[in-house]
């Protein structure tokens, strides 16, 4: 027999944020203390594949993985085809929440990636008691851009296209080529200008910078994990972002770039079960 | 060291063979065809590329010759970049630019427009005698 069935379990629930109704997709695997993974930008749950198909994770702790709006399979908002989707740190921060409260998460564990990883350290910051710890990966107090983000959302051209064949700048050479394209097959499904949308929280919004001395690891442990080849958030930036929140780690990753969990998942499994250990249980 | 016109050249042209034998990149390229311009700290080369083959590599230096964009590179940061497995910041065109290593002058969005392309162009480097 070839196939398997994964442990995965997808479900939708419907969201309110301030005045919008989302439908919400989310995925789960395991039982235990629950964490939550945040997705990078013009991606989705995908991306933390094989962090909820790994049993050994699982057996302990309850992982669940959501699709932002207007990702994956989470629609849009109602009326979005008249919209330009512009993400905002406040409605991240508030659909973050929503979406604990929605399945009454006590006190979970918050693990992001880039964009993800952003808003945990925002959370970690603003609203750290409603969390137990925060794995930042690929993560940085502000990145300006590096590129017109504009490119991505054009009438002209496929922005999916042209995002993966920029992020795969991100991704380290050593990845399995099955993995990078699964992980670059995620951009080229991306809705036309979320990409672009997404990138606008992350390249114009340097409000975290601010913040981060705010954070007390006291009582919430941060760990930052970055990846070598990762252009984005390079490791100096990363290392600039940990200085900044007293107490903070950080785990430099070779031969990892941006989406360590996704493109090349076997060299970033000790990595994470590093950063779980740093964690409340 | 300084740049051997002739290795590069020789590495150019075995690039352009292995991008006729590519059968995706002449379908992703269908849509490509521009003169690029390598130039490798003076060593221009102005590579004709015809719907996704190239079709032609005149060496300069020109003035005459139009190209629609071009990468400036270091002659060590390209070798870099040529290495079987690119250490990091030299694994990608636009890390050599982030770093400080190249640039990229020109008409970027033509560039963005077909970046799988020209990057998967650019890799075939890494096989074979890094000039």
């Amino acid at each position: 027999m070839n196939a398997a069935v994964e442990p995965i379990l997808g479900r939708y629930l419907t969201l309110k944020v301030g005045d919008l109704t989302h439908r919400i997709y989310f995925e789960e695997a395991g039982a235990g203390r629950p964490v939550v993974l945040l997705h990078t930008a013009g991606a989705d749950t995908r991306q933390w594949r094989f962090i909820l198909n790994d049993r050994e994770f699982t057996a302990s702790r309850r992982f669940i993985a959501f699709d932002m709006p207007w990702h994956g399979k989470s629609f849009p908002p109602q009326g979005f085809e008249t919209v330009e989707y512009l993400l905002t740190t406040e409605a991240y921060l508030q659909t973050v929440l929503a979406f604990c409260d929605a399945l009454a998460l006590e006190k979970p564990l918050l693990v992001g990636c880039s964009m993800g990883g952003r808003i945990a350290l925002q959370l970690a910051a603003l609203e750290a008691e409603r969390f137990c710890g925060f794995i930042a990966i690929e993560a940085s107090d502000f990145q300006p851009a590096w590129y017109d983000i504009d490119w991505f959302d054009r009438p002209d051209a496929h922005g999916g296209a042209m995002g993966a064949a920029l992020v795969s700048a991100n991704i380290a050479p050593q990845a399995p080529d099955t993995e990078r394209w699964n992980t670059l097959w995620m951009f080229m499904q991306s809705g036309p200008g979320v990409f672009r949308g997404d990138l606008s929280f992350y390249t114009r919004d340097d409000s975290l910078i601010g913040r981060l001395s705010r954070i007390d690891t006291r009582k919430t442990p941060v760990h930052v994990m970055c990846g070598e080849y990762d252009l984005t958030c390079t490791p100096q930036d990363a290392l600039r972002t940990a200085r900044a929140i007293p107490g903070a780690t950080i785990a430099v990753m070779t031969e990892l770039g941006h989406f360590p969990m996704s493109e090349h998942p076997e060299a970033f499994r000790p990595h994470f079960v590093d950063a779980l250990s740093r964690m409340p249980g | 060291m300084g740049v051997d016109r002739q290795l590069l050249r020789s590495k150019l042209d075995r690039m352009a063979t292995a991008l006729s034998a590519s059968a995706h990149l002449g379908r992703i390229g269908a849509l490509f065809s521009e003169t690029v311009l390598i130039d490798v700290e003076g060593a221009e080369f102005y590579l004709a590329f015809e719907k996704g083959r190239l079709v032609s590599i005149a060496e300069g230096p020109s003035l005459k010759t139009p190209w629609r964009f071009g990468l400036r590179v270091k002659h060590d940061a390209l070798r870099k970049f040529w290495e079987e497995v690119p250490r990091p910041g030299y694994h990608d065109i636009f890390g050599l630019v982030k770093y400080g290593h190249a640039r990229i002058d020109g008409d970027i969005l033509v560039l963005v427009k077909n970046l799988r392309f020209f990057k998967e162009f650019m890799a075939f480097g890494r096989v074979g005698e890094v000039p």
